[in-house]
C-alpha cells in the first residue's frame, strides 16, 4: 500500500529525489502531489520544490568543501535533505535550528537512522563557516547563478555580452502572463475586469493581447476562466501565431502543438482557418483538446509523429506551417528551472538533430508560396540559428524571409529574444518561404 | 539486498492467485528483506510479494511513523472482520492513485514471522487497512476493484499513458 502521509517536506524530499535521480519533470509531479494537499502546504511543497530547484547548484557548491567524500547515488535523498535544509535558511528565513531540526528529523522518515548524525554535523558546519563558504561560492560565476558547467559555457560562447543579465533574468520567478481571447474581449476591457476584483496587472511589450499580472493568482480563480476568456501564456511565445498571421480560408498546420497554447492563439487571431494540431503524445494532445473546448475553438488533432507525415497526413498541402519545434527549453528556465537538473550537454545535439528532421518532413506538406514559422523556446544558436542555415543547406526550394520587427536581435537567421529582456521568457523564431514551383 | 521491480497495473501478472509458503527457508527470509527494502524505498506502508511477481504468500508492513516497526505475514488469513470504515487509499502498483475505498474497521488475522513462527494479531486503524490491501493482492485482488467501472477504467487508461517516458517543454 501507499503512504499517503501528507508531509509537504517530505513530498519535495520525495519529488525533488524523482527528478534528480529519475529525470522526471518537476512540474507533472508537483501537481500531481498538490491534489492531496490543503492550500497552504500546496503552497510550501511549490516554493521548496521549485525554489531548491533553481538554486541546486549553488547549494550543491556551498556544501561541496564539507564534505570529506561524495555521497553515494542511492543517498542521493539525504544530498537532497541538505540542499533543502539550506535553502529554508538562506532564502526561506526559517531560524537556524528549526530547519536543522526538521531536517535531522526527516532522515528516521526516510529510514535512513544513519544520516542523522551526518546531517546534523555537516548543517552545523555550514552554520559556522556560513560567510566564507557564500563568498566563495558567489565569487564563481556558474556556481552565483547555479548551472551547471556545460551549459554556463554554451550560453556565454552563444551571448557573451549579454550571458549575465539572460543568467540573472533566468533565476528570477517568472510573472504571469495572459494572453485575452480577442474573440470575446479586448485587452482594455479585460483589464478593467480584473481591477473590479482589486487585480493590478499591464500589458506586456510583448503580443497586443498580452498582460502581466502584478500579483501571483491561481489562474482557474481569475475572472473569465471557466469561459475561456483569456489563456496562460509568455507574451514571448505570443509573437508565434502573429507571425504566422494566418488569413481567412488558410490551411494551417500547428506541428507539435502541445500543450496548445498557440494553437488557440492562430484560431483567435483568424476563426476562419481550417487548423490543424498535431503532437506525439496522447496525454499532452489531450490538453490542447481540453484548452480549445475552453475557449470555445475546435481544430482537427492529430496523434502522431510529425517527422512521419505519412502517419497523419492527408495530402492536403498546407499553406502555413507553424513549428514549435521540441528544444532543450532552455529560454524558460525561470519558469521550470529543474531543466538544469535535467538536461544533458549530449542532449543539445541529440534535438538539433530532431529538430532538422522536422523542418525536412513538415516541409514536404507546405504548399509552393506557403511559409513555415520556426520557434524554439532556446537560446543556443545550435538549436536555432544553426538548425536553420543547415536545413536551408538541404533544401533547394526554401529560402528566409527575415522578420521585420522591433523586438529582439536579428540573427545569422531569425531573430532572438533573451530571457528578461521584455520580462518575457528566451524565443526564438525564424521565417521561411517555399518557393514557388 | 536488492530493491525488486514492482509491477504496475494492469499487469496480469497482478491477478495471479499466490500459494501457501510450505517451509520458511532462506529463500523465504531472503525474499522478505529484499521486499522490505522496495517498499521503504518505494516509499509504501506495505507490500505483497505478488507485485514483486513472486506469487507466494509473503507480505511486508510498517505503518510506524519513523518506519522502524517492519511486520512480516507469510501465509496470513484474516480470521474475523468487524465495522466498517472508509478512507483513502493508494497502491504501489497504482501510482499516484488514491482513492476511497470501503473496508472493516478491525480485524483479527494470524500469520507466520520471519522465523516461520505462527502469531495471531489484532489490527485497527491503517494496519487494518493495510493487511486487507495486502491480502487481496495475495488473491489476485486490487483497490481499484472496488471501485465504479468508469473510475477503474479512467484510471486503467492514465496507468497506461505514465508509461511512456515524460517529455519537457
Amino acid at each position: 500500500m501507499a503512504d499517503n502521509s501528507t508531509n509537504p517536506r517530505l513530498t519535495a524530499v520525495r519529488i525533488l529525489t524523482s527528478v534528480v535521480a529519475d529525470g522526471k519533470s518537476l512540474g507533472d509531479l508537483l501537481r500531481a502531489a498538490q491534489e492531496s494537499l490543503d492550500t497552504r502546504n500546496a503552497a510550501l511543497l511549490q516554493e521548496l520544490t521549485y525554489g531548491v530547484a533553481r538554486w541546486s547548484y549553488r547549494l550543491e557548491a556551498l556544501l561541496q568543501p564539507l564534505q570529506k567524500k561524495p555521497l553515494r547515488n542511492k543517498d542521493t535523498d539525504i544530498k537532497i535533505l541538505l540542499w533543502m535544509a539550506l535553502y529554508e535558511i538562506l532564502y526561506m528565513r526559517t531560524p537556524d535550528y528549526a530547519a536543522v531540526d526538521s531536517y535531522t528529523g526527516l532522515t528516521l522518515k526516510l529510514r535512513k537512522r544513519w544520516a542523522k548524525g551526518f546531517l546534523n554535523a555537516t548543517l552545523r558546519e555550514f552554520l559556522r563557516q556560513r560567510d566564507t563558504l557564500v563568498e566563495q561560492v558567489d565569487n564563481n560565476a556558474v556556481t552565483r547563478h547555479s548551472l551547471p558547467q556545460w551549459l554556463y559555457k554554451f550560453v556565454v560562447t552563444d551571448w557573451p555580452q549579454q550571458a549575465e543579465s539572460v543568467f540573472i533574468a533566468q533565476n528570477e520567478r517568472g510573472p504571469l502572463v495572459l494572453r485575452v481571447n480577442s474573440l470575446q474581449s479586448t485587452r482594455d476591457n479585460y483589464q478593467r475586469l480584473l481591477e473590479k476584483q482589486t487585480l493590478l496587472s499591464r500589458p506586456a511589450q510583448l503580443g497586443n493581447t498580452s498582460l502581466i499580472l502584478e500579483s501571483n493568482e491561481r489562474v482557474t480563480a481569475l475572472p473569465g476562466f471557466a469561459e475561456g476568456l483569456f489563456s496562460v501564456q509568455d507574451s514571448a511565445a505570443q509573437l508565434a501565431a502573429l507571425l504566422l498571421d494566418p488569413q481567412p480560408g488558410e490551411h494551417v498546420l500547428d506541428a507539435c502543438a502541445a500543450p496548445g497554447g498557440k494553437t488557440g492563439h492562430l484560431l483567435e487571431l483568424q476563426p476562419g482557418i481550417t487548423l490543424t494540431a498535431v503532437d506525439n503524445e496522447p496525454s499532452r494532445l489531450a490538453r490542447v483538446e481540453e484548452n480549445l473546448a475552453r475557449l470555445k475553438l475546435t481544430a482537427e488533432c492529430k496523434c502522431a509523429d510529425g517527422t512521419d507525415v505519412t502517419q497523419w497526413w492527408d495530402n492536403k498541402p498546407f499553406d502555413a506551417i507553424l513549428l514549435d519545434a521540441p528544444c532543450s527549453a532552455l529560454g524558460v528556465l525561470r519558469r521550470h528551472p529543474d531543466i538544469r537538473l535535467l538536461r544533458r550537454e549530449s542532449d543539445i545535439k541529440a534535438l538539433a538533430k530532431q529538430q532538422l528532421a522536422l523542418l525536412r518532413a513538415l516541409w514536404s506538406t507546405l504548399k509552393p508560396g506557403g511559409r513555415l514559422i520556426y520557434v524554439t523556446c532556446s537560446v543556443l544558436k545550435q538549436e536555432n540559428e544553426q538548425s536553420i542555415e543547415k536545413f536551408l543547406t538541404v533544401t533547394e526550394d526554401a529560402k528566409e524571409r527575415v522578420i521585420d520587427a522591433e523586438w529582439g536581435q536579428a540573427c545569422q537567421h531569425g531573430r532572438q529574444i533573451l530571457p528578461g529582456q521584455y520580462d518575457s521568457d528566451g524565443f526564438y523564431y525564424a521565417i521561411l518561404v517555399k518557393n514557388q514551383a | 539486498m536488492a530493491t525488486l521491480d514492482i509491477l504496475i497495473f494492469p499487469d496480469d501478472n497482478l491477478r495471479t492467485v499466490a500459494k501457501a509458503v510450505k517451509t520458511v527457508d532462506e529463500g523465504v527470509r531472503s525474499l522478505v528483506d529484499d521486499m522490505f527494502e522496495t517498499m521503504y524505498d518505494a516509499p509504501g506502508v506495505g507490500l505483497a510479494a505478488t507485485q514483486v511477481n513472486v506469487h507466494q504468500r509473503v507480505v511486508v508492513i510498517d505503518v510506524s511513523e519513523n518506519k522502524d516497526q517492519p511486520l512480516t505475514l507469510i501465509n496470513p488469513e484474516i480470521i474475523s472482520l468487524e465495522g466498517e470504515a472508509q478512507g483513502e487509499e493508494g497502491c504501489l502498483s497504482i501510482p499516484g492513485i488514491y482513492e476511497n475505498v470501503k473496508r472493516a474497521e478491525k480485524i483479527k488475522f494470524s500469520a507466520l514471522d520471519r522465523d516461520g513462527n505462527p502469531y495471531e494479531m489484532d489490527a485497527e486503524g491503517l494496519l487494518s487497512v493495510c493487511v486487507q490491501h495486502e491480502v487481496d493482492h495475495l488473491d489476485g485482488k486490487m483497490f481499484v476493484d472496488y471501485l465504479s467501472a468508469l473510475k477503474r477504467r479512467r484510471i486503467k487508461k492514465k496507468m497506461l499513458k505514465h508509461e511512456k517516458p515524460d517529455r519537457q517543454r
